[in-house]
């Protein structure tokens, strides 16, 4: 049985897919989870899903967005202003960077 | 629970659906969440027609993409709301469509031209971010989940309201004193954003004992003035001679009360002023005009009740 394995970082960030394990049980499958994701990165936590439990939609069946340059929505984009005189511009900003950054590792 | 144990357990993300809140609670964080989910809708109609006068095509996508943004803070706003069991979705947009619901005070006036639009785009979308940054520790947990993702986003809208009115004011003659024309008509509506000063605040204290608010009217006012004045003068605005603003010793902002006019502002909180109301009357048609479009929804739902998927939170 196969599970798929998601790791967490630090406390308050989301679990991202980091690969999967062959388990006959969670339990074995936490087990083996921590082995294999576990101790090479920095890890705060790590999730178990039996990988029949993932519901999937993929290009056959859905026609997602995302394929057109929409840089204007993002605040990094405004590069004549800064965002740095408002503590939560700046941050709603860095939140933005740390997305992208995200996407990026794709 | 009762109030008194709301009050002792009060804080950040503190409540939530499975809690079993009071009555007192639950209506005023409903007051609250759907003034604020009103807001959002009504800015939304005062900036869309803009989509069509925006002066490029950049200005086009970037004010097309906030309209949406808006609208879609307004609809986890009302979930948001909805959660505390007082009122539907449903019941809250009736009510503003039929001029029951409150929302800001700046979304009640009128708005016709381009230079006008950073007074919302970065002044009252800057007041309401210093608002909503504030609100991330609000006690209702829903509540502060929904403004995780709004001040995600309004970082974007921000900049970009500061990027028009940049554009402006380092533009031709007229410009600039267009900008300043439309910065002495909003200013002080802009400084009425936070209401009265918070002896005259009708509803603070029961919100600041149950976590809801998590900062006075007095001090989102002060932190505005502290980082948006700067603001203006770096674009060569002058700051009108009223209402007149004095800096305390502690560092702090008196703003005089009576250089405001605050019977236009309660006529506003009251939804009995002509523009708010052309505004309301405004988004009421373009809610009816959809009406089909709810029914087709609806009438779908019902007929594939229980085979297909329900919408996520």
């Amino acid at each position: 049985m196969i599970w798929e394995v998601f790791r967490q970082e630090k406390t308050g960030e989301y679990h991202t897919h980091c690969g999967n394990v062959h388990a006959p049980d969670r339990e074995m499958a936490k087990m083996f989870a921590q082995i294999q994701h576990g101790r090479r990165k920095p890890t705060n936590s790590l999730w178990v899903v039996p990988q029949e439990e993932v519901g999937e939609v993929d290009t056959e069946e859905a026609r997602f967005g995302g394929t057109t340059d929409k840089s204007y929505r993002w605040a990094m984009t405004y590069q004549g202003v800064d965002a740095d005189f408002a503590e939560e511009v700046a941050e709603s900003q860095q939140e933005q960077e740390a997305a992208e950054r995200q996407r990026g590792d794709d | 629970m009762d109030v008194d144990e709301v009050n002792e357990r009060a804080g950040p993300r503190e409540f939530g659906p499975h809690d079993d809140l009071p009555r007192e609670y639950r209506e005023a964080a409903t007051r609250m969440i759907q003034f604020h989910a009103n807001s959002e809708i009504m800015g939304a109609y005062l900036e869309k027609p803009f989509i069509r006068q925006a002066p490029s095509l950049d200005r086009k996508l970037a004010l097309s993409a906030k309209v949406q943004d808006e609208i879609g803070h307004g609809q986890l706003l009302y979930r948001a709301a909805e959660s505390l069991g007082v009122k539907t979705r449903d019941e809250m947009l009736t009510e503003l469509a039929e001029g029951e619901g409150k929302f800001l005070n700046c979304f009640h006036y009128e708005m016709d031209e381009w230079w006008e639009t950073p007074m919302i785009a970065f002044f009252v979308d800057g007041a309401a971010m210093r608002r909503q940054a504030t609100l991330k520790r609000t006690s209702w947990e829903p509540y502060a989940h929904a403004m995780d993702k709004i001040c995600f986003e309004e970082g974007f809208h921000v900049k970009h309201g500061e990027d028009i009115m940049k554009e402006l004011a380092t533009g031709s003659k007229k410009e600039r004193e267009k900008l300043q024309e439309a910065f002495d008509e909003w200013w002080p509506r802009i400084i009425q954003f936070f209401g009265p000063t918070d002896d005259q605040s009708t509803h603070h204290d029961f919100a600041a004992d149950v976590g809801l608010k998590t900062m006075t009217n007095d001090d989102l006012r002060n932190a505005f003035i502290d980082a948006y004045v700067p603001k203006a003068k770096k674009y060569g605005l002058e700051i009108p001679d009223e209402p007149r603003i004095r800096e305390r010793d502690d560092g702090t902002y008196e703003v005089v009360e009576d250089d405001l006019d605050w019977s236009e502002f309660f006529a506003i909180a009251k939804n009995d002023y002509d523009p708010g109301k052309e505004q309301i009357g405004g988004r009421r048609r373009a809610q009816e005009a959809v009406e089909w479009v709810r029914e087709a929804l609806d009438d779908h739902e019902t007929r594939t009740r229980g085979r297909e998927p329900q919408a996520a939170d």
